[in-house]
């Protein structure tokens, strides 16, 4: 399904209270994901953060949502 | 040691196939297309129509609300939610998932595990 969805923004929500909104560019088997044109999140204070261009390499670690 | 009963029978047949490998201690398939409630890691909760899961126990889930925790807000379960549409949640961080209508019991599964 995630697959799918390459080339799509998508908005991934962490574990903690933090959101990454970018362009799927690829992803593992542990989806670790490889984003563009990253924009960051923090929920709660509702503030945009750095808007962090070029490729971002996100651990999947984190990641609770997609 | 004594198993404890579920709702549903096989409970034979569920034997041989503790045997292979990969074998879920949960069927979700009984849960596809009904409203479930999923816990995460970190205190959040979701509750969306489960349309699909892997092994891993990688969710999809549509129609997806999302509840967060405030700080005083212990389990209230707040008006802090958010919709989200389709959307797939990472097995590594889901800690509880239950039927949005309640509970259910299953066998205990963790009787013969001696394999370690």
């Amino acid at each position: 399904l995630v697959d799918k969805c390459t080339g799509s923004r998508i908005h991934i929500v962490m574990k903690s209270d933090k959101e990454i909104l970018g362009t799927l560019l690829g992803f593992d088997d542990f989806v670790n994901t490889v984003l563009e044109d990253v924009t960051e999140f923090e929920i709660t204070p509702e503030g945009r953060r750095i808007t962090k261009l070029d490729q971002i390499l996100l651990n999947g670690n984190n990641i609770t949502m997609v | 040691m004594a198993s404890v009963g579920g709702g549903g029978g096989g409970a034979n047949k569920m034997a041989d196939k503790e045997k292979k490998k990969k074998e879920s201690i949960l069927d979700l398939s009984k849960y596809i297309d009904k409203t479930i409630r999923v816990k995460f890691q970190g205190g959040r909760e979701a509750s969306g129509v489960l349309k699909g899961f892997d092994p891993l126990l990688n969710l999809v889930l549509d129609g997806t609300i999302e509840y967060m925790r405030d700080p005083d807000d212990q389990y209230k379960l707040t008006e802090d939610t958010r919709q989200l549409g389709l959307v797939v949640c990472r097995g590594t961080s889901v800690v509880l998932i239950c039927p949005q209508d309640g509970m259910e019991a299953i066998p205990n599964p963790f009787i013969q595990q001696q394999d370690g």
